[in-house]
């Protein structure tokens, strides 16, 4: 039998292995550091306030988006509807502000309540019928852009619900000097999905369902109640994200913008979350966001870049980025017998 | 002997003069090695898996690799299959040192490796699986079904095993089968070194009898067999030489002339010890915990009995006489057509899944550590997850739940005893003392257990049972199921015997021996 006063130092010793374990997983940390630092010294406007404000208005509307998303790939799903969820979402509520007159927040409340719907509708059918999700929730996305389409009819809304507006437009502390609101609701929502993931009894479940379902189950995880509720979830999110979109750019698409819907993903996953599910986790998520947002900015931030060849040099860095992830991260250690 | 080589100077030479000695090897004019291993050491992290081991494989024999779990068996495997590369020591093939990259090459330079959890692919048909990679090809290029039919079921009776469909999915047949087309399958890709990791550990009585017959027949094709098992009786009924491992270092290699299991047991242990499992007596209580009514399932049909409080109940059977799925259909794993079941009283709903089960007090151990465990994450988080609720409250705390999990530790007694260690890096029998340990933290009422011994070595073993003694004594139900007849002799109060998905006999264990016991199936 060990004293407490042993076990203490054992735990203690461990702990510190941990935190150093942690430190070299975290090589996208270290990626968005070196680009940082390169933007800084290659442009005089990069490092600005404004700037920098403008950088985290551009990634909020995903980071709302990668939050959801980072429920589902940790479960070892993926949920393609996020993109048509945000169109649809936006559309609803303008319609109902518009064309039904109805008063706020029936409208916001209806919009956000759409994609939850939607995302519930896709986890129990992907969980009853044992369908992937990947196929799901395809098929939900191509739904809801077809309701997006067919409800409007074709038109592009310029007049927008007002809560949808307040959110995609209002600065606290004042315009141009201020911070804008959408950031805080992105942080917030960020945040919140990191309380949940790492402190509650739903997350762990989310990460063991993830990291072997079989076995989560034998251990009496409902892991199809799990596999609901992250889609639930994203579906939520999805919405949510949409109405900030859809009030920062004051007007309700007809069209969803599907580039959303792969920065998602690419976020989470440059991150360090594994699209097997199980590995992961908001904080990851967070890095992978300010990554892409570094170098989408960035670029813009250069002058003597051709505008045409940015897709192209975002590309290649990404590439780069994730072998590196793999590199630093070190490989799986192999089992001992 | 005992004391363990650390150079390896002058072993084939001691080697040849003990082969000419015995003359074991009647076939083979020179007694070169067709593999030698000299002083190989091999360490992870902190911990050294080997030191200095000498290992050597001559043609046409069979040499078993035996040691507790952890002594440094399945380290020495893979190295000998080429999956780890960093080690210190040389490997030497064909008197030549041996640069196995990769296991692709150790299997180019003729070295094939049979696991434990079966590569095969269970949907597609036998044939398949036994052209896997180099399907015979018609002069159009493409496959040429009939041939490969034919040739496979060539193949398989030439085996020793008539009668095979070899058009039908691979699931469909036991899994000794399913091991004997993954070794034709080693052999066709033209393996003559052929490593075995536990090859009997699932097999019923008789499948282990056609194994053997079929290890023979490749021996007299001059391949070399590289045996590893806990088995100690199908060692010393297959194995040329033995070779132990204690604590990564070899402790001896004795020809089969010599070895006897009391002298293995001994050398693997490092003491020596009476018998292998001591038996049990004990009068149970009289109160029913669990009363199964006529269940019937698609593997099973009409079984029914009862546990009372503070008895171990061995279901025994072969692989795929059902007990497996009774245990699991009770655990709400496994479709129920009819019947009912009944824990302390409460009737459990029809279609009933884990969760409920779990909140009537079953606890449930697979056969299967891969399929229950998460391999990645640490010990604790393993531990508390079916009780996370109860150990921590609304929220989880990881100081608790490190807390829960120390207790439950040290009661199982995994080493080392560290609940931050991922569960990936424990040997096998330290894995199932986790699978195990997870369902002690709030003791279950009924403790279901698909082979708890499979792929032990014997102190784990006695370990394991001593466990679920110590919660029969406290007053839970204990349901065992087991195709080892020593696990459920050993441990079981009254012996269900299964065969074909119907329960044969109930009976009383007031020491029944392995023979009656293979009777009453």
């Amino acid at each position: 039998m060990k004293s407490i006063q042993e076990k203490k130092i054992v735990l203690l010793r461990n702990f510190n292995g941990d935190t150093l374990r942690k430190l070299t997983t975290l090589a996208p940390l270290w990626t968005l550091l070196i680009l940082i630092g390169f933007f800084s010294t290659m442009s005089d406007s990069f490092l600005t306030r404004p700037n920098f404000n403008n950088l985290l208005v551009q990634v909020s509307t995903n980071g709302i988006l990668a939050a959801g998303m980072t429920f589902v790939l940790l479960t070892g799903q993926i949920d393609l509807s996020v993109a048509a969820l945000m169109a649809l979402a936006g559309m609803i509520s303008t319609q109902l502000f518009v064309d039904f007159g109805m008063v706020e927040p029936i409208p916001t409340i209806a919009g956000l309540l759409i994609g939850l719907l939607l995302g519930f509708v896709s986890g129990v059918i992907s969980a009853r019928f044992r369908i992937q999700s990947f196929m799901v929730t395809l098929a939900v996305a191509l739904i809801a852009e077809g309701l997006t389409l067919w409800s409007s009819g074709g038109h592009t809304y310029f007049e927008i619900a007002p809560v949808a507006d307040f959110l995609g437009s209002t600065w606290v502390g004042g315009r141009g000097t201020g911070v804008r609101l959408m950031i805080f609701v992105s942080s917030a929502t960020l945040l919140l999905a990191h309380i949940v993931l790492r402190y509650t009894h739903f997350g762990r479940h989310i990460y063991m369902t993830g990291a072997n379902p079989t076995a989560a189950r034998l251990a009496g995880v409902n892991t199809r109640l799990v596999l609901i509720a992250a889609l639930t979830i994203c579906g939520f999110t999805s919405a949510l994200a949409g109405m900030l979109n859809t009030g920062r750019l004051g007007t309700a698409l007809t069209n969803p913008e599907n580039s959303f819907l792969i920065d998602a993903i690419a976020v989470v996953v440059l991150g360090g979350t594994s699209l097997m599910g199980g590995r992961g986790g908001i904080p990851q998520t967070i890095v992978g966001l300010l990554i892409y947002g570094t170098l989408r900015n960035g670029l813009d931030n250069i002058p003597t870049i051709d505008p045409l060849a940015k897709e192209f040099i975002t590309g290649m860095v990404l590439l780069v980025a994730l072998v590196a992830n793999v590199i630093m991260g070190g490989r799986e250690r192999h089992e001992r017998g | 002997m005992r004391t363990p080589e650390l150079s390896c100077s002058g072993v084939r030479g001691h080697a040849r003069d003990h082969v000419a000695a015995s003359g074991l090897i009647a076939n083979t004019m020179t007694y070169t090695p067709v593999l030698q291993l000299n002083g190989i050491s091999k360490s992870f992290q902190s911990t050294q898996a080997l030191k200095g081991v000498c290992f050597d494989l001559r043609p046409g024999e069979v040499h078993a690799l035996v040691g507790e779990n952890g002594a440094g068996k399945s380290t020495l495997m893979r190295i000998l299959a080429g999956i780890y590369q960093d080690y210190d020591g040389t490997y030497i093939l064909d008197g030549q040192p041996a640069d196995l990259r990769n296991p692709r090459v150790a299997l180019q330079h003729g070295i094939g490796m049979i696991h434990q959890e079966l590569s095969v692919i269970p949907e597609l048909s036998v044939a398949e699986n036994l052209f896997l990679g180099n399907q015979p090809k018609t002069s159009w290029g493409a496959v040429d079904w009939f041939k490969m039919r034919r040739l496979a079921s060539e193949e398989l009776s030439q085996a020793g095993f008539d009668g095979i469909d070899v058009r039908r999915p691979l699931s469909d047949f036991p899994l000794g089968i399913q091991q004997v087309v993954e070794m034709l399958r080693v052999v066709r890709s033209g393996a003559r070194i052929l490593i075995m990791d536990e090859p009997t550990s699932a097999l019923s009585p008789g499948e282990v009898e056609r194994l053997i017959e079929l290890i023979r027949s490749l021996k007299v094709q001059n391949r070399s067999i590289v045996f590893i098992s806990h088995f100690l009786e199908d060692v010393l009924r297959v194995a040329d030489r033995i070779t132990v491992l204690r604590d990564g270092r070899k402790v001896a290699t004795l020809d089969r002339k010599e070895a006897t299991a009391g002298k293995l047991i001994s050398l693997i242990l490092g003491r020596e010890i009476e018998s292998a499992l001591p038996a049990t007596a004990m009068a149970p209580h009289s109160d029913v915990l669990v009363d199964v009514d006529a269940i019937s399932a698609d593997s099973f049909q009409d079984v029914s009995f009862q546990i009372k409080r503070g008895e171990i109940i061995g279901m025994y059977g072969p692989v795929g006489a059902g007990h497996f799925d009774v245990a699991r259909a009770i655990f709400g794993l496994y479709r129920l057509n009819s019947g009912r079941i009944t824990v302390d009283e409460e009737l459990l709903p029809d279609g009933f899944e884990a969760p409920v089960a779990i909140r009537h007090g079953l606890a449930y151990a697979t056969e299967s550590r891969r399929q229950s465990m998460f391999l990645q994450n640490p010990i604790y988080q393993n531990i508390t997850l079916p009780h996370l609720r109860r150990i921590t409250g609304v929220l989880p705390c990881r100081s608790r739940e490190i807390e829960a999990a120390v207790g439950v530790i040290e009661q199982v007694n995994v080493q080392p005893p560290n609940p931050m260690n991922v569960v990936g890096n424990l040997s096998g029998g330290n894995q199932q003392k986790v699978a195990i340990a997870r369902w002690l933290t709030f003791p279950p009422r009924v403790f279901i257990v698909s082979e708890p011994t499979r792929g032990m070595d014997v102190g784990a073993k006695n370990e394991v049972l001593g466990i679920l003694r110590n919660l029969r004594n406290q007053g839970v139900g204990i349901l065992v199921a087991s195709s080892e007849p020593e696990t459920v002799l050993a441990i079981a109060d009254r012996v269900f015997a299964f065969s074909r998905g119907t329960m044969t006999k109930a009976q009383v264990n007031d020491g029944i021996t392995k023979d009656t016991l293979m009777r009453l199936i």
